[in-house]
């Protein structure tokens, strides 16, 4: 993926279109992995890395195997929060703070605009 | 230590993936309807067909459900591996290379009528046979715990099969180890070279009792109770001379967590020494003829019985952490376990990212302890 740093520190990471509604995508920005997550249409991003035990969040919404006899059919989700449900262990991290509420542990959240169909992150 | 930051969508750290990792908690859910074909009794078939094989009647339990937010997620928070194939690529998510195959029918031993669970059983044995094991996985066999004479006769009859590596059955509110009546069990185990591997089953404490209703969260049910089983599993077995008279029975507790270890060995060693002369009154140890244990309990622990490591729970300090696995006997007893697709799915990346592992836990724990125990 290219990515390109404009002068007022945001990088181009993404193409709107890229990202389904619902799901996360993986980048590393400046060597940091970033989770870039597309919530109804809304973009959020923060640190890759779950804090309990360092589950890949880009991975939210992915397809569970045989998901349709399952419960719910994807890896983890998001609330109205929002939040993203970890894939691993659901975990809720706030988009806003990077916050999750039971343990108090924090990861970090980043700027995210979208111009012109792509997606920009600032770290 | 390996940098796990060059890939995104790695489930591991880089350096898990170049490490042998045997996971003794795999749990494969082949569809109902799959595992019925299988069902050879034409009267216990019949009724699979026709009625649901699910919880016994009984009142409603405390499950996962009502502890995350999602609900109902629980038993397939990561999927359901329904044929070998599944196994096979999940297993290469999380940088398992040797994943040991359960059909996870661990509501079982709660379910009441016999016919019909031992026709399960051994339906699910079969299906491993003839759907797994070729594909080149490993399993346990499913043991009826419940029969010890039906349970021989299932030993006996796919226990020298290749592929099954060892038995399984389950920990909880059933008949202790301690019962003579698992004697021609254990003798069969050892026979065939089965390690029998306990799981916590879905039973939970017995409810209608003070203790059972009055735990009301999963942090207490799944977390708390399943350990105290798992403990008193081993202390029975040990003190009952199942060891005595079978000393190169194996036993995994599995699920039944590990940090207890310390607790049991330094407690186990105290009591018996202040208080021996009761020992010798088991039926067991009274039919051996002796006065006291052959060891020390706690040598029967390490060398008797592993544990697994699902969920870990380290400290917080890996210096903490690193005491608890030397007192824990980690070196000797544990054994990484996934416990995948449920939603307490440990991958083992504490074995690489915690400064308490160096190379030759890492490698004792992920695989060598298994590879030796199971002979694979
Ligand atoms: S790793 Fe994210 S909730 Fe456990």
């Amino acid at each position: 993926m290219s990515t390109h740093t404009d002068d007022d520190g945001y990088t181009h990471v993404a193409a709107a279109d890229e990202l389904e509604p619902g799901t996360g995508m993986g980048v590393v920005v400046d060597g940091v992995e970033v989770a870039l997550f597309n919530v109804d249409g809304e973009f959020h991003a923060t640190s890759n890395r779950c804090p309990h035990q360092r589950a890949p969040l880009c991975k939210v919404g992915e397809r569970k195997i045989n998901g349709e006899k399952c419960w719910n059919e994807t890896r983890g989700g998001f609330t109205d929060a929002p939040a993203v449900a970890c894939p691993w262990h659901l975990w809720e991290i706030d988009l806003e703070t990077g916050e999750h509420a039971a343990s108090g542990k924090q990861i970090g959240v980043f700027d995210v605009k979208v111009e012109n169909g792509d997606v920009l992150v600032s770290i | 230590m390996a940098s796990q930051d060059a890939d995104p969508e790695s489930e591991m750290p880089a350096a898990a993936y170049d490490e042998r990792i045997i996971d003794l908690d795999f749990h494969m859910n082949p569809t109902e309807a799959e595992l019925v074909r299988y069902v050879e009794d034409p009267v216990a078939r019949e009724k699979f067909e026709t009625v649901e094989f699910g919880m016994a009647p009984r009142k409603a339990k405390w499950d996962a459900a009502w502890a995350v937010p999602g609900g109902n997620e629980g038993l397939f928070t990561q999927g359901r591996a329904e044929v070998a194939e599944d196994v096979e690529t999940v297993a290469e998510y999380f940088a398992i290379d040797d994943p040991i195959v359960n059909i996870g029918l661990n509501n079982t031993p709660t379910q009441h009528n016999p016919v019909q669970k031992n026709a399960i059983v051994r339906a699910a044995n079969d299906f491993a046979l003839d759907r797994v094991i070729p594909e080149d996985l490993h399993c346990l066999l499913m043991v009826p715990q419940w029969d010890p004479e039906y349970a021989v006769e299932e030993i006996c009859r796919l226990g020298d099969k290749d592929g099954f590596v060892g038995a399984y059955g389950w920990f909880g509110p059933f008949s202790l180890l301690g019962d003579p009546a698992f004697d021609p069990m254990f003798e069969a185990l050892v026979a065939y070279d089965l390690p029998l591997v306990l799981h916590g089953s879905l039973s939970f404490w017995p409810q209608d009792t003070p203790v059972g209703d009055g735990m009301l969260t999963w942090t207490e049910q799944l977390g708390f109770d399943w350990p105290v089983h798992a403990m008193l599993t081993a202390v029975n077995a040990v003190m009952s001379g199942v060891f005595d008279k079978f000393p190169d029975l194996q036993v995994v507790l599995e699920e039944g967590g590990h940090w207890w270890i310390p607790f049991a060995r330094y407690r186990m060693d105290e009591f018996y020494e202040m208080h021996p002369e009761d020992v010798k009154l088991h039926p067991r140890v009274h039919e051996l003829g002796n006065e006291r244990l052959q060891r020390t309990p706690s040598d029967y622990l390490r060398d008797n019985f592993h544990v697994t490591t699902q969920p870990m729970a380290p400290p917080e300090r890996s210096a903490d952490f690193e005491q608890m696995l030397t007192q824990s006997m980690a070196e000797d007893m544990f054994l990484y376990s996934s416990d995948w697709p449920h939603q307490t799915l440990d991958p083992a990346t504490w074995a690489f990212t915690d400064r308490a592992f160096d190379e030759d836990l890492r490698a004792a724990v992920l695989h060598e302890n298994a590879a030796e125990l199971f002979g694979i």
